[in-house]
């Protein structure tokens, strides 16, 4: 491995080195200088830390809040306290275990691993139908997880104790268990931020409907995480039984989930820094605010006990994130993430060819089409029977007054909404129904008329999450970093690619969303108003750029504009939609004298006064 | 047949009730994409208003209204302090500001007043039961079903014949269109939390009317279920809501009455896993308010 993929792997072991090492050297301070109840604090803290990790690695990832992960931790205690109980105690506190079960008494390192593979299958489980339902109301099942795994807990009796204390679970977590488990963590949930695969659920975290459209499949991603993390959730799990030693479903309830939520958020939980500060803030508050609640003596006066002190000290701390910062704390950067390739960047230096390689020179047989679609919304006929081809290197426009249908025509073929009647084929194969990350992996970029970018990720990541999730298609990048970095620089963004793309400015915008598509080297690309705001300097240079695009790659473009003359000069071939209806095609020429056109874009009455449509809008 | 007759009456009065909450709960979520865990803490807050004013001598029949305008009020008021700083922000923001605000309403319930249950005295007629021949059912659940109904009804006329009716419907559609055509923001969100806090407050009066006494956690529980109610009808819906919270309850009933008795410590768990086989059929819930292009 070499270049920038080893780059960005360097990168992340660094970033995750910056945590391990503090946690590392205080772990050894409190074990050699700490009082043994300093010392269960910090062990504490440390198994709070892996579960908050857990939790990150999807929430932070996905964006989807979890109430449930609570329920993992309690599924992965109570699995390792029943499989390590000391035979003598489990004949007496569970009689009506199953005989399987009551002769087992496990080390820790078996015990551990069991419980973890039991809560990742039931997590899989749980996480299809959730993963399925999406946004606000996949937060409510995860709500939905903790009320039901908390009533198994209770109703189990033959394996929980019910509602009553389980007691006697051997203390086999030591500051240096936890320490372990959480470096083990820290990397694997730096690691997987990383990869391929958490850079697109980030990606479908600030847009799902452009993920989708670079060919992200997000309920897959979404899966992977939730059960990666319901899997780190039960590892703390474990630890925290063998730590208490004794505890009660009600222990694995809101109490623990606000703890963890707060945890998650005050630092930033779109990052692992993030959560890592979180969990120490929310650690410090809690031990002060427990000292405080039970009475505390102030120059010899004892003040009362505050009951719920630190149940409200966290829900103000969370209003005061959510109301600053929402963000969190620490923002959104990771820690040491910008110096870091920064640094390696200017050691390793990746000079990047100007000359870009074209994918496909030669025009490839094909056809994109369109047949007979038809569309209803409420009752109101958006698409009337319309048909619509585009043959790889061909330029076709397709114009229309607002309200035509023209988007709408545009989000059938790219799979975003089902037609009511109509297929689309590309090069021969039926891709009607299919989901839209499918339709963009067989060959279909689109470009959306209010832009859709991943504001949050850097201009880079924009480009290269899509050339990740090209990779498995027939059309292979070979490096997904330099395929985006080509990109750029063929779009004139290559200096801004460390940039969050929120922060570019509209024309940037539009380019940036053009080579996001590109990188999925698709053979049909779909731009919905690519020059819309852009004044006619920069509509000229994205004229230019298009024809050489086809040119050099044999591409098929469809494109949607109100700007006629980039249209009249850059199309081979125009389609005009009025009222859902395709009312001509043809070449500039003749749709510019079609009658029919005249028509639907100045009016009956100028029409017959012998009006022409406008080449153009504003002044150019 | 006169027991399934009987838990038919208990299913229409526990579904009617998560039915008011939850579309109370739809009201607010259509406009703002706010899931207001507060909402158990506005039910509990009507209860501790029975209680104040029973102390005070007031009859159930004014005390009632009273807590029923006193939460109205009180909903507004923590749309205007708590979430109006958070509007517009992340659906995760809104969500974590709204169950922080739930915990420290509960925290300060458990302070001020007390951990303890508070009895609730009721007039005698609502503990009364009716003979319907081959079946008896308590006043209580039949007054809750009617008072859901005409509830559910005056709520849907308002909602079809008055200009501030068709604002909120409107807004619920799509609420930056809605402020596009001159309808002014807060009202139409004021409003959304009034009528939240009125169906919050019937629903809890509805409640107590079945268990005479309230304490500070008293509206987490079925919030929690209007809230898994929502989803199951559709997240978004207004009428998804009341669908849900009827379907809800039935499920929650009959499995009760026909659950063998090995089953029933994990009732609650299977309730809630049926609704998961109800979303797996149609992840949008019974009334797919699924929306294009992810608006």
């Amino acid at each position: 491995m070499s270049g920038p993929s080893a780059q960005r792997a360097t990168a992340t072991l660094l970033g995750a080195l910056l945590l391990v090492i503090p946690l590392a050297v205080a772990a050894v301070l409190f074990a050699s200088f700490a009082s043994a109840g300093l010392q269960r604090t910090y062990t504490l803290f440390l198994i709070n830390l892996v579960a908050v990790l857990g939790l990150g690695a999807f929430s932070g990832n996905s964006g989807i809040l979890s109430f449930g992960h609570v329920a993992f931790i309690g599924l992965g205690a109570y699995a390792s306290a029943i499989l390590t109980l000391p035979l003598a105690t489990k004949a007496s506190a569970l009689p009506h275990l199953p005989t399987l079960l009551a002769g087992l008494e496990w080390g820790l390192p078996a015990a551990f691993v069991a419980s973890l593979v039991l809560v990742a299958v039931f997590g899989l489980a749980v996480g299809l139908p959730i993963m399925r339902m999406g946004g606000a109301a996949a937060v409510i099942a995860t709500l939905g997880l903790l009320l039901i795994v908390h009533g198994i807990l209770i109703g189990a009796t033959d394996f929980t104790r019910g509602a009553n204390a389980f007691l006697g679970v051997p203390r086999l977590t030591n500051i240096w268990t936890a320490l372990g488990v959480a470096v083990l963590a820290l990397l694997v949930v730096r690691w997987f931020r990383d990869s391929a695969a958490g850079r697109q659920l980030r990606a479908s975290r600030e847009d799902e409907t452009a993920a989708k459209a670079i060919g992200v499949d997000v309920l897959r991603r979404r899966l992977v995480a939730w059960t990666l993390s319901a899997t780190i959730a039960a590892a703390s799990g474990v630890l925290l039984a063998h730590f208490l030693g004794a505890f009660s479903p009600s222990k694995f309830y809101f109490d623990d989930t606000l703890t963890l939520l707060t945890m998650l958020i005050v630092g930033g939980m779109t990052t692992v820094s993030g959560a890592f500060f979180g969990a120490i803030v929310v650690t410090l508050t809690i031990e002060v605010l427990r000292r405080v609640e039970s009475g505390v003596d102030v120059f010899g006066w004892e003040t009362p006990e505050l009951f719920g002190l630190t149940q409200a000290g966290l829900c103000v701390l969370i209003l005061i994130v959510m109301y600053r910062r929402p963000a969190g704390m620490f923002a959104r950067l990771e820690l040491g993430e910008a110096w870091i390739r920064g640094w390696l960047g200017r050691a390793g230096g990746t000079p990047v060819a100007a000359a870009s390689t074209p994918v496909a020179a030669d025009v490839a047989p094909g056809l994109l089409r369109a047949d007979g679609i038809t569309k209803n919304f409420a009752g109101l006929r958006a698409l009337d029977a319309v048909d619509l081809s585009l043959a790889p290197g061909e330029i076709v426009g397709l114009i229309g007054p607002n309200g035509s249908g023209k988007t709408t025509l545009v989000n059938v073929i790219s799979g975003l909404i089902l037609p009511d009647s109509g297929k689309v084929a590309v090069d021969g194969a039926d891709v009607t129904d299919w989901p839209s990350f499918e339709v963009a992996r067989a060959g279909i970029g689109r470009t959306f008329q209010n832009i859709r970018l991943f504001g949050q990720l850097s201009v880079l990541d924009n480009v290269e999450t899509a050339a990740l999730a090209a990779r498995g298609t027939e059309a292979v990048p070979a490096d997904p970093n330099a395929r985006a970095r080509e990109l750029l620089a063929r779009f004139g963004l290559l200096d801004l690619a460390d940039r969050p793309a929120s922060a570019l400015d509209y024309g940037a915008q539009r380019r940036l969303e053009i080579a996001r598509a590109l990188a999925l080297n698709p053979r049909y690309l779909l731009l919905d108003e690519p020059a819309a705001g852009m004044n006619p300097t920069e509509s000229n240079e994205l004229l230019r750029d298009l024809a050489a695009l086809r040119a050099e790659t044999g591409i098929g473009l469809l494109v949607i504009d109100h700007d006629m003359s980039l249209i009249m000069r850059l199309c081979d071939r125009i389609v005009v939609l009025n009222r859902g209806e395709k009312i001509a095609e043809g070449s500039a020429a003749e749709v510019q004298s079609n009658p029919a056109v005249i028509e639907a874009y100045i009016g009956r009455k100028r029409a017959r006064q012998g009006a022409s449509i406008p080449t153009s809008e504003g002044v150019s | 047949m006169a027991y399934f007759l009987a838990q038919s009456g208990n299913a229409l009065s526990l579904g009617g009730i998560y039915a008011l909450l939850a579309l109370g709960l739809a009201v607010v979520y259509s406009i703002l994409g706010l899931i207001n865990f507060a909402h158990g803490a506005l039910m509990t807050l009507a209860g501790y208003v029975l209680v104040f004013a029973a102390v005070l001598g007031l009859p159930f029949y004014l005390s009632a209204p009273l807590a029923i305008l006193v939460v109205m009020a009180s909903a507004v008021l923590l749309e205007r302090i708590a979430f109006r700083p958070v509007r517009g922000a992340s659906g995760a923001t809104m969500l974590l500001t709204s169950f922080a605000v739930a915990v420290l309403l509960q925290l300060a319930f458990q302070l001020f007043i007390s951990t303890r249950p508070q009895v609730v005295p009721l007039p005698d007629f609502l503990t009364a039961t009716v003979d319907l021949g081959s079946f008896a059912i308590g006043v209580n659940r039949v007054i809750s079903v009617v008072v859901a109904v005409v509830v559910l009804i005056a709520l849907n006329l308002f909602l079809k014949r008055t200009v501030l009716g068709l604002a909120m419907r409107a807004a619920a559609d799509d609420f930056n269109v809605t402020r596009l055509m001159g309808i002014r923001a807060n009202r139409v969100i004021a409003t959304a939390f009034a009528l939240s806090g009125l169906l919050a407050a019937v629903a809890a009066v509805l409640w107590i009317a079945q268990r005479s006494s309230v304490d500070p956690m008293m509206g987490l529980v079925p919030v929690l279920k209007a809230f898994i109610a929502t989803t199951l009808g559709g997240l978004g819906s207004l009428l998804g809501a009341v669908l849900g919270g009827l379907l809800l309850g039935a499920i929650e009933i009959y499995l009760a009455a026909y659950l063998p008795d090995a089953a029933l410590p994990f009732h609650g768990a299977i309730t809630l896993g049926v609704v998961i086989l109800v979303l797996v059929v149609r992840p949008q819930g019974l009334v797919g308010a699924s929306r294009e292009l992810g608006k």
